[in-house]
């Protein structure tokens, strides 16, 4: 899906740096959103600190009427995918050539570890004892790893955070100390650190380094994350009649690339739009990022009617009623629908290019990202509503998120806009690579 | 390879005979010892007579005199001389350290365990290691305890809850959340009131505990290991200390048992005693969960542990309160305990007419463990109609209400959240 016509190498060093040295009141006005909505939620997030997990719209299923996961879990996954789908893409530029999305490969590492930071942070506002994250599961992990998907998650997210902030560190060296004179002296101290020991010669050896860890994170993202230990928290339950069976593995991984995707979409266009990039990251990138988009849509709706037609066709009572709750529930076809039409969209522009709008294209990408935000939580909620043991009038339980938890998604997402800011004062967000090839930048 | 043809002893069947012949040892003589050493554990055949038995013939096949220990004289020995049993199985060999392993100076518990042991070293002698050919008694079943991963030396709590007998007076329910401390709705022994299709207007009851499972999906799935099977008597619990409260125990449960504490408890801690919290392990698994950790049913581990007294130890606060003699409580390892003596007398009680067609079982009772097909070895047994798919909870003769109690704790928990944690759960 290359696009033709994309080349950026006209474009010059002053371009890729404008973000670190432009000041603008638009910048402090996308920091205050930022830290409004971080603040909100940590208003809120004080409460649950102070009362416990009671101020959640969360319950106990069984004879307790509700739900013992939900959007904090939902919001999990969401942000995993982001990550995943994001780091698979910047990989994919390096091993498979894919120059066309160089201008945006960064901006996707940067969005990988941004939105594991979020994940991560759903995890410590989930458990009703985030002081013991440390105490009780350092020490538990030698005997615990081989038996808990949970352990398993835990183990194989902090690996991938680790190959990304690698990977990143890595690649940056270069620019940085290419670049140099063009970043600003008081972050000296950062630079250095950064650039420690650096020689010209550790060029060769990092590009292989960093193919042979985008070989690493392509293999290990479809087996072990979103195709892997996030799935298998649920798939591999038989209590629960929506959840078990092998479809969740490929229909998550679909998921988080279509996530991350609209993901980079919009960070890509926001970087655009703010610093003028339109030559450095051109159009043609957005078209093909939309065509990417269309593509995993497809593979999304695609796994969901598989779920669906084997839900409803013969199956067991408990997963046929599961079905029948899921497809009777209107939030359900908002999303479904939300994914159709950012595919019929992408297909559309494809064929006639002169419908494409970026506009269009951002609005379309968040609306999958709520789509696939509200997929995720309604399988996690609808799940345990739908328990095999059904006995129970409590059963199916109820659940709408309280404001606790709402604000929680939109301080995450302040998390990721405050981050993008920060680091775009700091280093350059596009790779020198993008505009100049090693031969030009050596010589 | 179980037959039922009048007894409830397992033969050895074509496989294990086969198995038995490969050996360079008489097969005739290790079928019949291990039939006969299941007549011992059911008390059909003095150990003496048995040991007598086989003597000669066990001679003159392994030719091992330097096994040969002083043989009790039958006119010498008591009845309930426990020595002679280790005399036996010293002179067996191999079981002697698994058996002295189990505790107790409950003399009639460790000698039914000692004779399960003698019935397995029968077949150990034959050639044959497969647990599963020595057990006695059918799966569920009477004799030789209940199957499931535990089964064989030491105690392994266990329940035979008989629906028959459940009136659905809630007296369980009450006495447990007093007993434990529980929070509004953390309902950790919960009765269910239910009709089912084909039963009319009948409501049925299913007082519903946690099931102790041998195969436990809660602590496969626990990230720390705070929700563990205590080896000594496979009781299922919760460490306190430990749990970071992330609810995949009650994700992963398919009984719906767990019970969070999501704000604070209502009884404070100053009110529990430790005694009541700290198992002879020294870990905190007992009384009600403080906040942000899952509680559950412990089959009241203080009690097993002794810490409420001797008479206590085998009790529980729910059989306590059953004046309806539906909970029976006790070590299904034991073929004397309450759950087994009270199954198998229900089953006297309910002979089954076989004039006309002799294969058929011997009583009439049936019994289920909940979602058995789900592989989790539950370790309460029901007496009773298993509730079908199409059974829905109804109203029982006492609402929860009326004794006390909370049923859908999301009402509490609700206004907990609405009042933002101002009002205790």
């Amino acid at each position: 899906m290359s696009v033709d016509g994309v080349d950026v190498t006209g474009v010059d060093r002053d371009t890729l740096t404008r973000p670190i040295r432009s000041f603008s009141t638009r910048y402090i006005a996308a920091l205050a959103v930022a830290l409004g909505l971080i603040g909100v939620w940590l208003f809120f997030y004080s409460r649950q600190l102070r009362h416990g997990l009671i101020v959640t719209n969360l319950a106990d299923w069984g004879s307790g009427g509700g739900v013992p996961w939900g959007l904090y879990i939902g919001a999990f996954i969401w942000w995993v995918g982001i990550a995943h789908g994001g780091i698979i893409l910047s990989a994919a530029v390096r091993l498979l050539g894919m120059d066309t999305y160089q201008p945006v490969a960064r901006l996707a590492e940067l969005l990988t570890i941004a939105a594991l930071t979020c994940a991560g942070i759903f995890i410590l506002i989930h458990v009703g004892r985030p002081d013991r994250l440390v105490t009780s599961v350092l020490p538990a992990w030698p005997t615990r790893v081989q038996w808990s998907p949970l352990m398993w998650d835990v183990t194989v997210i902090t690996a991938y955070f680790v190959l990304t902030a690698t990977y990143l560190a890595l690649t940056i060296r270069y620019d940085v100390t290419r670049l140099r004179d063009r970043l600003p002296d008081r972050l000296e101290p950062l630079y250095s650190a950064l650039t420690v020991g650096y020689t010209e010669r550790e060029d060769e050896v990092v590009e292989r380094m960093v193919w042979w860890i985008a070989f690493a994170i392509i293999i290990m993202a479809p087996l072990l994350l979103h195709g892997g230990v996030i799935p298998w928290l649920f798939s591999l339950l038989p209590s629960m009649a929506g959840w078990a069976g092998g479809v969740q593995g490929p229909s998550f991984l679909s998921i988080a690339l279509t996530s991350a995707v609209a993901g980079i979409i919009i960070v890509a266009a926001a970087f655009r739009y703010a610093y003028g990039w339109e030559e450095l990251i051109p159009r043609a990138v957005f078209q093909g990022l939309a065509k990417w988009l269309g593509f995993f849509s497809l593979i999304f709706l695609w796994l969901q009617l598989q779920q669906v037609i084997t839900g409803i066709f013969a199956a067991p009572t408990t997963l046929q009623h599961a079905t029948e709750v899921k497809i009777s529930t209107p939030l359900y076809w908002v999303a479904i629908g939300l994914v159709v039409l950012a595919m019929l969209y992408a297909f559309a522009t494809a064929l006639r290019p002169d419908l494409f709008d970026l506009r269009a294209l951002v609005g379309i990408s968040v609306g999958v990202l709520f789509g696939t935000l509200t997929e995720k939580v309604l399988f996690v909620v609808e799940g345990l509503q739908h328990a095999h043991f059904a006995l129970y009038d409590g059963v199916p339980g109820q659940y709408v998120p309280s404001a606790v938890e709402i604000s929680a998604v939109l301080g995450t997402i302040g998390v990721v806009v405050l981050f993008f800011l920060v680091v775009s004062k700091v280093i350059p967000v596009v790779e020198l690579h993008a505009i100049e090839d090693h031969e030009e930048v050596d010589a | 390879m179980s037959t039922d043809d009048g007894s409830m002893y397992t033969t050895v069947d074509e496989a294990d005979r086969r198995l038995l012949e490969e050996t360079e040892f008489d097969a005739d003589l290790g079928a019949e010892m291990a039939r006969d050493a299941q007549r011992v554990a059911a008390d059909e055949l003095s150990e003496v007579e048995f040991y007598r038995r086989y003597h000669d013939r066990l001679l003159a096949e392994f030719d091992v005199d330097d096994r040969e220990v002083e043989i009790p004289d039958p006119d010498e020995v008591d009845a309930d001389d426990v020595n002679a049993v280790d005399r036996v199985e010293e002179a067996f060999g191999g079981l002697g350290e698994a058996l002295r392993n189990v505790g107790g100076e409950d003399a009639e518990s460790r000698r039914s365990v000692m004779k399960k042991g003698a019935a397995a070293a029968a077949l150990g002698l034959g050639g044959l290691g497969s647990a599963g050919a020595t057990t006695g008694g059918e799966g569920d079943g009477a004799a030789g305890g209940a199957g499931g991963g535990a089964e064989g030396d030491g105690t392994r709590w266990g329940m035979t809850i008989n629906l028959n007998n459940c009136d659905g007076c809630l007296a369980c329910m009450v006495a447990c959340n007093q007993e434990h401390n529980l929070s509004r709705g953390a309902n950790w022994m919960y009765v269910f009131a239910f009709e089912d299709e084909g039963q009319g207007e009948e409501t049925n009851f299913l007082p519903r505990t946690c099931q102790h499972c041998t195969d436990s999906p809660c602590t496969k799935v626990c990230p720390v290991g705070a929700r563990h099977t205590r080896e000594e008597d496979g009781l299922v619990l919760t460490d306190y200390d430990i749990c970071i409260g992330c609810r995949y125990c009650e994700v992963s449960c398919p009984y719906g048992v767990n019970y969070f504490q999501w704000g604070e408890p209502d009884v404070p801690e100053s009110e529990v005693d430790d005694d009541h919290q700290i198992d002879d392990r020294g870990r905190w698994v007992g009384s009600r969960p403080p906040e942000g950790v899952m509680g559950k049913c412990t089959f009241c581990v203080d009690r097993q542990d002794g810490q409420m007294g001797e008479e206590k130890v085998g009790t529980t606060a729910c059989q306590e309160a059953c004046a309806m003699d539906a909970i029976h409580f006790g070590d299904l390892n034991d073929p004397e305990s309450d759950p087994n003596r009270h199954l198998r007398e229900y089953r006297d009680g309910q002979e089954n007419d076989r004039s006309d067609y002799p294969n058929r079982k011997g009583h009439t009772v049936s019994t289920f463990k909940l979602m058995e097909e789900r592989g989790t070895e539950p370790n309460v047994r029901f007496v009773g109609n298993e509730p079908s798919p199409h059974a829905e909870q109804v109203e029982g003769p006492v609402a929860y209400e009326d004794v006390g109690l909370v049923d859908d704790r999301k009402e509490v928990l609700d206004r907990g959240a609405a009042a933002n944690g101002g009002e205790e759960a």
